[in-house]
């Protein structure tokens, strides 16, 4: 392990990190063990590539090529691209009546006229039982005409439902919309099926079938993506509730049982005029009174209902109301409340995400303009010294500066750190930047303060004050540039070589430097909090230099 | 305590077997289906007519039950007596028990007339939150709560005390014996009754009538100011402390939960670098390679196999141009910060060497001062 690095040299996260790179791109492990022959020497685009495919297949057959595949969000892909991909579809003399189905449902003009006839439907139905009560003679046609488009209606929408099947059948019934679609139109068509086989008896059952009709408007919800979205939204808070509210059922179960038991003298007693007797009679009253207790709705005057009776305990049936009240109706009303809001704020914020990645994109866009733009004009402006900002020469700006370099480091760390996309590379990293996180925080702090007083002068990305704005800049938009679509990125192998040579002897040669400076502090620091009259040859040394 | 030892000592086999009874699935099943039976013939044993037609099935899951606990219970203490009280769960069992021997000690006791013979009865509902401690998820939601416990209490509390001075108050102003409404304000515990019916204003109307018809000249103020301060602003705030607290225990469970993954990630690379340098470093010690002493050298052969028109194209961010862009910018930053701060420890030392000029005239004036006191 001693001979891995050069000798005498500390180990360097950094440098180790970019020599284990240089390993893995050019395989070298593998090559040094003699096994060229298994050494990918071509990337999976130069195979793409038809001018350079050629030469390759004509070099050697048993070539390999590495295979670095970033995955692409190419948006939907709808079950019909799908199809039409398949062989048995391709192959196929006649296209087969799924591909047609899926076609005549994604046919925006069906879509809207089915969303036409629900409408429809609804204006149909509300007419018809304003009308139904009336006896009016002459109304008679519109009725008829009325009952006509209810059934055309609902035959259209069993044909919908048939053409989804014949599009795919087993799909169907994986969507939960589709399912909910399906039970709705069945719901509407059992009474007209049941009145058709003749059956005749207990009408207040069928009327209310008859007004499952209007459940067709519901299926309205399964059109439109907002209402979507906002029931979705529903599903996942309510889902995330499970078991709040089966420790409510429980509760409700306690406290109904208890109640049966407890206020069986108020149940038994021979008392007159007692409002409430039958509350507590029956498990099941029991249950809808624990309800109207938790909805606070005249407990108090249940209560005092109670304490009429003098042989139920007025201390037991007091504590038994208070507790429940607290219990239920405060505090686990107030939990779903409190879980309501916060799911609705994490779901809003996943759909802020979205956006703010779009964001991200279009600024790191920018960004990339403004580096090549500042490449343009660097150099001489970059030495120039600003004395006159940095006045208070005390420990203050030291600190200020030695910080700023120290977290100009670990931003370079980090911009390398993220720059690893293999597992190999970054491992030992992580440890530099969290010791050097906090002071980095602190700077960051510092650095914001210190660049609200200083951005008087400049307000444009300049170099003498920029250096402040530089980080908070580079770390925002570090993340955007990194997802961009770059183009190829093609390197001659040797200079590739070198480059990675050339890296880990910078970070060695930085290492060095900050040593040096750390150790010329070192040696002012103790003189300037001693007293003035100890005097060491030291600083005289630096004069002179 | 050496007999106990030697006691614990011979029958660890046993106390081992035991325990493994306890853990085992087939255990939980038992009591979960034990536990859950019970709870649906409670239920069925308030109704008369049931109870009578299905007596003897009823008294017998009783007994099951009730022999499952104590057998339970016995059997966890056998095999930790000493940790079993640590657990809160545990201790909800003792007290499960102990409520369901209730009826039982009073009929035999205090014979079949006792009063609150029928509170006894009633608490046997408490039994089905045994089954709390067999459900993971119930069981975080418990600890969630709990934890917003203190602040609930506190609440709780400020409202106690608010309605104490309000109560007072009403007592002394409304609820004198004659002329005064004595039902509602006659002693501290009717008023405070009053006083929550107000603060969740359940039929506040009616108690403001009853006053009004006594034509009290403050009335309408302290029911006014009691509900605001009460209702709309106490009763809130409960909803406002439980928003803040579910906030931070879903940020403090996400914030464990990735660094977690943080971690297991890092030590996975830490393992793969460390691989990676032991099979290096084991190639330079080669027989072969036995005269390269350093990396560069190693590779020397293999760099004169590159040739400059054999292109490598590469998808990393790290060999792209825009991050050499920025990394030289940060360079210069750097360059330039650390020139400021070698100009800046010249300044200073500078300075200190004209301090130290400035001394020694100093020092015989204060040695001369000296010397004439």
């Amino acid at each position: 392990m001693a001979t891995y690095h050069q000798e005498g040299q500390t180990q360097l996260p950094r440098a180790d990190a970019v020599r284990s790179r240089l390993i893995d791109t050019f395989s070298l492990i593998e090559h040094l063990q003699g096994l060229s022959q298994a050494v990918p020497r071509h990337t999976i685009r130069e195979l793409l590539d038809p001018s350079r495919q050629k030469k390759l297949m004509w070099e050697d057959q048993q070539q390999l090529v590495r295979f670095s595949i970033k995955p692409q969000h190419t948006g939907q892909i709808s079950q019909a691209q799908r199809l039409l991909s398949k062989l048995h579809v391709r192959c196929s003399q006649r296209p087969p009546l799924s591909l047609w189905a899926r076609w005549v449902l994604e046919c925006p003009l069906f879509t809207n006229f089915i969303i036409f006839l629900i409408f429809l439907n609804t204006i149909v139905l509300m007419v018809e039982i304003e009308l139904l009560e009336s006896t009016n003679t002459k109304l008679w046609p519109l009725k008829l005409t009325l009952e006509v488009a209810a059934w055309f209606i609902l035959f259209i929408f069993i044909l919908e439902i048939i053409l989804m099947w014949l599009s795919s059948f087993s799909l169907f019934w994986k969507s939960a919309w589709n399912v909910f679609d399906f039970v709705v139109t069945m719901l509407s068509l059992l009474p007209e099926v049941v009145l058709l086989a003749g059956v005749t008896g207990q009408p207040v059952w069928l009327q209310f079938l008859r007004i499952c009709r209007v459940l067709r408007s519901l299926k309205l919800f399964a059109r439109f993506r907002q209402i979507r979205v906002i029931i979705l939204a529903l599903v996942r808070a309510l889902k995330s509730m499970t078991f709040l509210l089966m420790l409510l059922l429980i509760f409700f179960y306690i406290f109904a049982v208890a109640g049966v038991y407890f206020f069986a003298e108020y149940t038994r007693s021979p008392h007159q005029d007692l409002e409430y007797h039958m509350f507590f009679s029956d498990l099941l009253n029991s249950l809808v009174t624990v309800f109207i207790l938790f909805t606070l709705d005249h407990w108090y005057a249940l209560l005092q209902d109670i304490w009429k009776v003098p042989e139920a305990s007025r201390i037991f049936s007091s504590i038994y109301v208070i507790l429940w009240l607290l219990l239920g109706s405060i505090i686990f009303r107030n939990i779903i409340v409190a879980m309501m809001v916060t799911n609705f704020q994490n779901i809003r914020k996943e759909l802020n995400e979205e956006m703010a990645h779009r964001e991200v994109q279009v600024k790191a866009d920018m960004f990339k303009r403004q580096i090549i733009q500042r490449r343009k004009n660097v150099s001489p402006e970059t030495l120039r010294s600003t004395h006159g900002k940095t006045d208070d020469s005390s420990r203050g700006a030291i600190q200020q500066k030695e910080n700023l370099d120290l977290s100009e480091v670990s931003k370079v760390e980090s911009i390398y750190e993220a720059t690893e996309e293999d597992i190999i590379t970054s491992a030992s990293k992580p440890e530099m930047t969290l010791s050097k996180k906090k002071e980095y925080q602190s700077s960051s702090s510092v650095s914001s303060t210190s660049s609200s007083d200083a951005s008087s002068s400049e307000s444009r990305f300049s170099e003498s004050v920029g250096h402040l704005d530089w980080e908070t800049l580079v770390h925002e938009n570090l993340l955007g540039l990194m997802e961009m679509d770059q183009d190829d990125r093609v390197w001659p192998r040797d200079s590739l070589l070198r480059y990675f040579e050339l890296l880990e002897k910078l970070q060695y040669n930085l290492e060095e430097r900050k040593k040096l400076q750390e150790f010329a502090e070192c040696q002012i620091t103790p003189q300037v909090s001693s007293s003035p009259s100890s005097c060491l040859p030291i600083p005289f040394c630096i004069t002179g230099s | 305590m050496d007999v106990k030892r030697s006691i614990r000592r011979k029958d660890d086999e046993f106390r081992a077997f035991v325990k493994r009874v306890i853990m085992s699935c087939f255990f939980k099943i038992i009591m979960i289906s034990a536990v859950g039976s019970n709870a649906f013939f409670t239920a069925l044993w308030t109704s008369y007519d049931i109870r009578y037609r299905l007596f003897r099935l009823l008294e017998f899951s009783e007994i099951f039950f009730v022999s499952i606990c104590t057998s339970e219970l016995a059997l966890k203490i056998y095999v930790d007596p000493t940790d079993y009280w640590k657990d809160g769960y545990n201790m909800l069992d003792v007290v499960i028990i102990i409520i369901t021997f209730l009826p039982y000690a009073f009929r035999r006791f205090l014979g079949k007339q006792f009063t609150y013979l029928h509170v006894a009865d009633g608490m046997q509902s408490l039994r089905i939150l045994k089954l709390i401690r067999y459900s993971q998820g119930m069981r975080m939601m418990i600890t969630a709560m709990r934890q917003t416990v203190y602040t609930v209490a506190s609440v709780l509390l400020l409202l106690f005390l608010l309605m104490y001075i309000f109560g007072i108050l009403g007592f002394c102003l409304f609820g004198s014996q004659d002329g005064g409404d004595y039902d509602n304000w006659g002693n501290l515990a009717v008023a405070f009754f009053t006083l929550f019916s107000l603060a969740t204003v359940d039929g506040w109307t009616d108690l403001q009538k009853q006053l009004d018809n006594r034509d009290f000249a403050l009335s309408r103020a302290f029911t006014i100011i009691f509900i605001l301060l009460a209702s709309f602003i106490f009763l809130n705030m409960f909803v406002g402390v439980m928003i803040r607290h579910t906030e931070d225990s879903i940020k403090k469970f996400e914030r464990e939960l990735m660094l977690e993954r943080k971690m297991t990630l890092m030590e996975e690379k830490q393992v793969i670098l460390q691989r990676e340098q032991e099979e290096v470093s084991r190639l330079m010690h080669m027989q072969k390679n036995a005269d390269c002493k350093s990396f560069s050298e190693l590779v020397e052969n293999f760099k004169k196999t590159l040739r400059h028109t054999d292109p490598m194209v590469l998808d990393d961010f790290g060999t792209s141009l825009p991050f050499i862009d920025i990394y030289f910018s940060t360079l210069d930053y750097q360059d330039m910060t650390i020139h400021k701060l070698q100009e800046l420890y010249y300044e200073i030392v500078h300075v200190l060497g004209l301090m130290l000029e400035d001394l020694p005239q100093k020092k015989p004036q204060s040695l001369e001062k000296v010397d004439e006191k």
